[in-house]
């Protein structure tokens, strides 16, 4: 059942991306292919694909239980979390924090986690910014 | 250039200092990827590439790295094979069949050092292959024009949905998707926006390495998350790791079959190590017969899928490097580094960049000798790393990962990107779907599309251009034929066991 969900959906996200090629408008100057024609082979290649998804679905993935999805989802949260915040907190704290989030997710009781999140950030941001010579952000709030 | 004095200078680029460092650095940090869990060979090279540029390295060294760490990787991932029957890479799941059995009855030793010396003897023999075959392939590719190209790559996405995974309809899934990301951006012909939903962050296309790292390095995390309880169980003791002649002598002939074997099976594009250990270890099952007791601890079923591994890693460069063709999601981020790097691969590859192909293929001996050194005396090492807890691991294989994917562009945007990515791997995953055509249609999208409108701009849109060579029919008949490849294997060997995950 759940292949013939993604089936669905696939087919439709085929129909979109043709849709949005017929959207594209073309210059006078295009060359004789154009910009459509090739999305219009992979959109063909994708729905025939789904098409068949549908049909001769595969037998049902193994989906983890009702609880996993909290902690799931709370990782997947602080990851885009992390995206807005690693420029204004800079690397350090930010890392620390989301590494004492995701070890306690795996696991880890507060403590262990907090220490060994911030140690290993603090080292690999020297390693990176010191040793290497690759610019992570310092955090704006420090400077 | 005769071959000889090509790999003279070959030599003298991989022995400069830095090269040799590089080398050393690739195959130590190859093979704790190969070991640990959480992060593959494509993980593992996607998260150097960025370092590589930011270290300023020239291509040559940043080839020569990621090419280190793409066989210590898996050279590594036979350990935990044997040992723990945790395959550290797909390429390795054959190997816990027999390695495993060994282990259980002590003979741990024997197993990892015949598993060493496969890889050796195999690495050594694909890079003479190599050597050989690639100039070759190389003239003969020169008479490539556009036509032939687009053929070529759809021969090659034919054979990888055909080979990857076992529903190929998923696998053809993942083809498109991957060439659906791959049209994100300006359009490089006509200059318009295709697919940016407006976002100037996506004005020049997606970055592999963002994708890559969200897919297989943030993906397979959230897949941990889920299993959680996967730390390191009972520890088999290693003991020495030795090997008598008499079984090194015992091995031989199956070291040189599988090797041979692997590296063809490597040069075909779309087909990677896992299909190259997998078909090693039936025919060296068929060939043995009643003489082997393959599935009860033989020595030889160890023997043959790592030489073929191996050998197929060595081979996979001759597709990579001449044709600019990768087979491998490993070799598809390794072509996309050169890209980046201003280096694009092709028949002129020879002529043009020698440095980085003798190069590479002199510090391929090299790394060969390094990993048999660094190996067999420091298995026990590599052992005790996997005692690091995985609360600990994983959360610090994802700082990597973010800084990886940070140092890209220096742009957060990026970042939200790989969460979007790390949730599809995390789906495509569960729903058995194979994850390295993505990172190809990404990798090459680009390359088929313009090959394609070259030369329907030659022909004046005449379609019937693309099949009026010969080299281009021969093509199109073998992506036609290679889309039956899977019935033809599961005539002769039992499917289902192949890892589609990262071939």
């Amino acid at each position: 059942m759940s292949d013939r969900i993604l089936g669905l959906v696939l087919l439709i996200l085929s129909a979109a991306y043709a849709i949005g090629a017929r959207a594209m408008e073309v210059g006078f100057l295009s060359d004789p292919v154009g910009p459509r024609t090739f999305p219009y082979l992979i959109a063909a290649i994708m729905g025939a694909s789904s098409l068949w998804l549908i049909l001769r679905p595969d037998p049902e993935p193994a989906w983890p239980s009702r609880g996993f999805w909290i902690p799931f989802g709370l990782a997947l949260l602080s990851l885009v979390a992390y995206a807005y915040l690693l420029v204004p907190l800079g690397f350090i704290v930010t890392t620390a924090l989301e590494m004492t989030l995701l070890s306690m997710l795996f696991g880890a009781k507060p403590r262990q986690a907090a220490v060994g999140g911030l140690s290993f950030s603090v080292l690999v941001y020297l390693l990176f910014t010191q040793v290497l010579g690759v610019p992570l952000p310092v955090g704006r709030i420090f400077g | 250039m005769d071959i000889l004095q090509a790999l003279v200078h070959g030599f003298g680029v991989a022995f400069q200092p830095i090269n040799l460092l590089l080398v050393f650095l690739g195959c130590l940090v190859g093979t704790l990827i190969g070991v640990l869990p959480g992060i593959g060979p494509i993980s593992g090279v996607a998260l150097l590439v960025p370092l590589t540029f930011a270290l300023k390295l020239p291509p040559e060294s940043a080839l020569i790295l990621l090419a280190g760490i793409y066989y210590g990787a898996m050279y590594g991932g036979s350990t935990t094979s044997i040992l723990l029957n945790i395959p550290g890479e797909t390429s390795s799941v054959v190997t816990t069949l027999d390695g495993y059995q060994l282990a259980k009855q002590g003979r741990a030793g024997p197993a990892l050092a015949i598993a060493a010396w496969g890889s050796f003897i195999a690495g050594t023999l694909s890079v003479v292959g190599l050597m050989l075959l690639g100039p070759l392939l190389a003239q003969w590719a020169i008479r490539f024009g556009p036509a032939e190209y687009f053929a070529l790559m759809v021969f090659g996405f034919s054979t990888l949905s055909a080979l990857a995974g076992k529903n190929m309809a998923k696998a053809l899934i993942a083809t498109a998707f991957g060439l659906m990301l791959a049209t994100v951006g300006q359009d490089p012909q006509s200059g318009i926006s295709r697919y940016t939903f407006g976002l100037l962050q996506l004005e020049d296309g997606m970055d592999f390495l963002v994708v890559a790292i969200g897919l297989f390095a943030v993906g397979e995390v959230l897949v941990l998350l889920e299993e959680k309880s996967h730390s390191s169980a009972v520890m088999a003791q290693v003991g020495r790791v030795y090997l008598s002649l008499k079984e090194f002598m015992g091995a031989l002939a199956t070291f040189l079959r599988s090797s041979v074997l692997g590296f063809l099976i490597g040069v075909l594009p779309g087909a990677g190590a896992s299909i190259a250990s997998f078909v090693a270890y039936t025919v060296e099952k068929r060939w043995l017969g009643r003489r082997g007791r393959f599935g009860q601890g033989d020595l030889r079923g160890v023997a043959a899928p790592e030489s073929a591994n191996n050998a197929a890693a060595g081979g996979a460069m001759i597709p990579l490097l001449t044709l600019g063709l990768p087979g491998s999601g490993t070799t598809a981020i390794m072509l996309g580094a050169l890209i980046s790097l201003g280096v694009t691969p092709g028949p002129q590859m020879f002529q043009q960049h020698p440095n980085i192909v003798w190069g590479l293929i002199a510090s391929m001996y090299v790394g060969n000798v390094v990993l048999l050194i660094l190996n067999l005396p420091l298995v026990w090492v590599f052992v005790r790393l996997l005692t690091v807890p995985a609360w600990f691991l994983l959360p610090a294989v994802l700082a990597v990962s973010f800084i990886g994917v940070y140092a890209v562009n220096n742009n957060p945007f990026d970042l939200l990107l790989m969460s979007v990515f790390g949730l599809v791997g995390y789906l495509m995953r569960k729903f058995d779907f194979p994850l390295a055509p993505v990172l190809l249609g990404l990798v090459l999208g680009y390359l088929m599309e313009i090959n394609l409108r070259r030369a329907m701009a030659i022909s004046n849109g005449e379609v019937g251009f693309l099949f009026s060579s010969p080299i281009a029919v021969v093509l199109w008949i073998l992506a036609g034929l290679s889309l039956f490849a899977p019935t033809i294997i599961s005539r002769f060997a039992r499917r289902g066991q192949l890892g589609g995950d990262e071939i």
